[in-house]
């Protein structure tokens, strides 16, 4: 909220300009990654990692609120599935499909965040973790439509080309947008009163914050942003099946949320980068590779308590420290 | 009644009995740690499913007696007990988010290190005991009716110590207040560390028992994980008579679900009584209510 | 009258909380309310605030029949309250915690909130201005941007006050507010207590400090959930009953 921002202290604003001047140099490396790198498994795989990031950070956005969302990834799938039906079998535009599925997947998580907004910590992530292997059984056994276990295929795409680049800036653009709006949310007094929540029902409510109104506010944001990243996965990927989004990829994406650093906005965005890409470096380890993901997991994990976010304080803290003891000599 | 009818009856309440005593050993020692550390630990499952293999490479591969297998399986558990509650609990206690990955980071492991090792994907342990018990009509294995027993007597065993003894004593004076046992003295480390060891310990022998009474596979744990979370959750975590009760519950639709329905059916039915209850009693069957 | 409590009553399983207490507040008025431990006082606040549902009573709050209503309605309707434990944001600045805590006047809707417009904005500002103010009335102007939960103990409930302050309540019930002070503390609690009344917010507040009881202007005395005695200060001081509830329960009264 703003006079949150204006209570900070004053050298809050210089800080704010160079944080501008890195975005902007992030967004221009970002905008010429299909010209690095040309091989289109390597676009694939950036692109793939916009989509995961926008789940990740919906995803964040509702732990705000105190809620662990471990129906996230049958979310993502409810978008996918939602997406990939209407632009195939009701032969929708994938454009519109994919808002639609956004919508879709809003309106589910609203339909059940009512009665799960009564469950607290530990009750509320069961239960919606028990919510989403019932939603993804739901999805598998509309066998006719969704083609069951074996999946889904020949899912209508976006753009009628092989080439992966439109794929690539179309979702650059979109990431940016739904990370904008979910920013925005973060820091206006909406994003406090979901903070406020989490450290304290009592106290949030006794000055007159609805407990339940900003649960389910933060659980309708949340499912309809991983929703459009379900349906941008769907109209791009052709092709969809369960176990793409079963209980395992809700538990990475909450990994990537907490070595990124879940006290931060950007922590998803770069847990999902660092944690999605650097194991795919070592996929030709095959049966290995998953030992990699671990160790990056202990070593962050040890290291760095709250997430890879922290490492720039820590190394500012380290220079100054440095710096003012060779002064004192 | 007819013949048949008798026999699956019998058939399957011996079945529920035995899983249900193999979930609430899990699930005991799962609230154990949550109660004393304040630690979900997700990694039990897989503690189960080390605990299991080790016995079954004892007994097969090293071929040894299966009872003994089971023992050292069940210290070698216990020790890697005390290494958990050092590394892993201890520097994370109290922050959720962490302990998960941490989790995972060992699941990740430990799955991918057993799937490597083990060329085959399905294995029995050989029975533990022989034979076959004849009443009347009915024909029980009495391996079935050995580890029923079995888990009856640990859990009896547990529930003596915590209530009986010193150190038992002095874990639940630190699963009520922290602060207040560290004043009057209590080696909160040392009761952590028990914990840990008996938790795992009751794992690896519900693992090992398993591995002969089911199958092993290195996925078992992340099954039988979800047991236990069921457990948790509808007898409200932390609370000891809530995991024997649950547990009986799980235990028994898991016995008597997959007769009319497939697995994976069973699970989703499953999960959707455990909403429904969860919507009217929020905190769990014995949960404890958020005191304002 | 701003305040009005028939025969409420709570049950939690076997044990009865609070036991039929018929009670009336007259507007800006003081009105203190002791008893020994498990007495049932932070019970019947919670009643009031909605926290918890009564078993059988009615409260009315001006005229409005408000039992049963949800915790944040109650505090819209103009009901303000602290805590007796944990009563703030632990991982908000002292500043942040007053501010989060004005959520009724002015409120802005969602799309200028998220817009940014110049109307959040100027609420905002407003709030911020207010909030500082709030913080000079409590003291705790000096440590506005701490984190709240580096905060000492007399701080923190210092800071409940400021909190409960902030929806501009017409009434307002203080949780023991000066309990686990230094002296002080406790006389700049005092103070803010009186001036807040001043300004004409009707207070109830629950203290075992005996010192507290002469900025109330009249005191109600429960024991095992039930209204034994009301009076002035004066002649609760001297009651027998009084005397004997806090002596038979074996109790240090924290005179
Ligand atoms: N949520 C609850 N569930 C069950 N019992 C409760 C609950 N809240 C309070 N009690 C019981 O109700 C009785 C009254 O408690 P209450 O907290 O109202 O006392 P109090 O007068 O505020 O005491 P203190 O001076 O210690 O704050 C106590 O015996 C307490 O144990
Ligand atoms: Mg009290």
């Amino acid at each position: 909220m703003g006079s949150m921002i204006a209570a900070r202290d004053s050298s809050s604003r210089r800080k704010n300009y160079t944080q501008i001047i890195l975005y902007g140099i992030l967004i221009c490396f970002l905008l010429f990654i299909p010209l690095f790198f040309q091989s289109p498994y390597v676009l694939h795989l950036f692109i793939l990692t916009l989509v995961y990031i926008i789940a990740a950070a919906s995803m964040r956005f509702i732990m705000t609120s105190g809620q662990i969302p471990l129906a996230h990834a049958a979310f993502l799938g409810l978008g996918a599935y939602v997406s990939a039906v209407l632009s195939k079998h009701v032969g929708l535009s994938p454009w519109l499909s994919l808002f639609i599925a956004a919508f879709v997947a809003m309106g589910v998580g609203i339909f059940i965040s009512f009665p799960f907004a009564r469950l607290k910590a530990f009750y509320y992530a069961m239960v919606s973790l028990f919510f989403g292997v019932g939603l993804l059984q739901a999805i598998e056994s509309l066998g006719k439509l969704t083609g069951g276990l074996a999946g889904i295929t020949a899912i209508p795409t976006l753009f009628n080309t092989a080439s992966k680049v439109p794929y690539y800036y179309c979702f650059l653009a979109l990431t940016l947008v739904s990370l904008v709006i979910l920013y925005r949310f973060e820091v206006s007094r909406i994003g406090w009163n979901l903070k406020a929540i989490d450290q304290s029902y009592l106290v949030s409510s006794s000055v007159g914050i609805s407990e339940v109104k900003y649960r389910v506010l933060a659980v309708a944001i949340g499912c309809f942003f991983v929703g459009l990243a379900g349906g941008m996965y769907a109209n791009y990927n052709v092709t969809l099946s369960p176990s793409s989004f079963d209980s395992s990829v809700t538990l990475w994406m909450i990994i990537y949320v907490t070595i990124g650093g879940m006290n931060n906005f950007s922590g998803p965005i770069i847990g999902t980068a660092v944690l999605f890409l650097i194991p795919q470096y070592f996929s030709g380890l095959k049966q290995y590779a998953p030992f990699i993901s671990a160790a990056i997991l202990f070593l962050v994990i040890f290291m760095f308590r709250n997430g890879l976010v922290c490492i720039p304080g820590l190394l500012m803290a380290f220079y100054k420290r440095k710096k003012s003891t060779s002064k004192s000599r | 009644m007819a013949e048949s009818t008798i026999l699956l009856i019998v058939a399957t309440i011996v079945n529920a009995l035995v899983l249900s005593s193999m979930y609430i050993l899990l699930a005991l020692g799962f609230t154990f740690l949550f109660n004393i550390m304040g630690i979900l630990n997700f990694a039990h499952g897989v503690i189960y499913m080390i605990g299991a293999y080790i016995c079954f490479y004892m007994a097969t591969v090293v071929g040894i007696n299966q009872w003994l297998a089971l023992l050292i399986s069940v210290a070698v558990v216990g020790l890697f007990g005390i290494f958990m509650e050092r590394f892993i609990f201890r520097p994370f206690f109290g922050n959720i988010n962490s302990i998960i990955v941490v989790c995972i980071g060992l699941i990740t492991v430990l799955v991918n290190a057993v799937a490597i090792s083990q060329p085959y994907n399905v294995q029995v342990t050989p029975a533990f005991v022989q034979g076959i018990l004849k009443v009347g009509i009915v024909s029980l294995s009495w391996q079935r009716i050995v580890f029923f027993l079995i888990g009856v007597s640990l859990l009896i065993l547990v529930l003596l110590f915590i209530n009986k003894t010193k150190q038992g004593l002095q874990m639940r004076a630190v699963a009520q207040d922290l602060e207040g046992a560290i004043l009057q003295g209590i080696n909160v480390h040392f009761v952590s560390a028990l914990a840990c060891v008996i938790a795992c310990a009751l794992a690896a022998t519900a693992g090992s028992l398993m591995g002969s009474y089911l199958s092993l596979t290195p996925y078992m744990g992340n099954d039988i994980m979800i047991k236990v979370l069921e457990i948790l959750v509808l007898g409200g975590i932390g609370s000891i008579n809530g995991v024997l009760f649950a547990g009986l519950i799980v235990g028994t639709l898991d016995a008597v679900l997959p007769i009319w329905l497939s697995g994976t059916a069973t699970q989703a039915i499953m999960m959707l009584i455990i909403i429904v209850i969860l919507l009217f009693k929020p905190q769990g069957l014995f949960g404890k209510e958020v005191r304002a | 009258m701003i305040l009005e409590i028939n025969g409420l009553t709570k049950n939690f399983g076997g044990l009865t909380a609070v036991s039929g207490i018929d009670i009336k507040v007259n507007d800006g008025e003081v009105l203190g309310l002791i008893g020994p431990n498990g007495a049932g006082k932070s019970t019947f606040f919670n009643l009031i605030t909605g926290v918890i549902p009564p078993t059988k009573g009615k409260i009315i709050f001006k005229g409005k029949d408000i039992t049963g209503k949800r915790p944040h309605e109650i505090a819209e309707l103009g009901i303000g309250r602290t805590f007796q434990l944990n009563p703030l944001f632990p991982n908000f600045t002292v500043l942040q915690n007053v501010i989060s805590s004005f959520q009724i006047r002015p409120r802005s809707n969602w799309l200028d909130t998220f817009f940014n417009t110049p109307v959040y904005r100027k609420n905002e500002a407003y709030i911020l201005e207010q909030s500082l103010e709030i913080l000079n009335l409590v003291g705790l102007y000096k440590v506005k941007d701490e984190l709240a939960k580096n905060q000492p103990h007399g701080y923190q409930k210092m800071l409940g006050v400021a909190r409960a302050l902030a929806i501009k309540p017409s009434l307002l019930l203080l949780d023991e507010p000066i309990a686990g002070m230094n002296p002080d503390e406790i006389d700049n609690t005092i103070e803010a207590i009186k001036r807040t009344s001043q300004r004409g917010v009707t207070i109830i507040l629950v203290e075992h400090n005996m010192k507290i009881l002469e900025i109330c202007n009249r005191v109600v005395v429960i024991n095992f959930g039930q209204k034994i005695v009301e009076g002035s200060p004066q002649e609760i001081k001297e009651n027998p009953e009084v005397i004997r509830a806090y002596l038979g329960s074996g109790h240090d009264t924290k005179h």
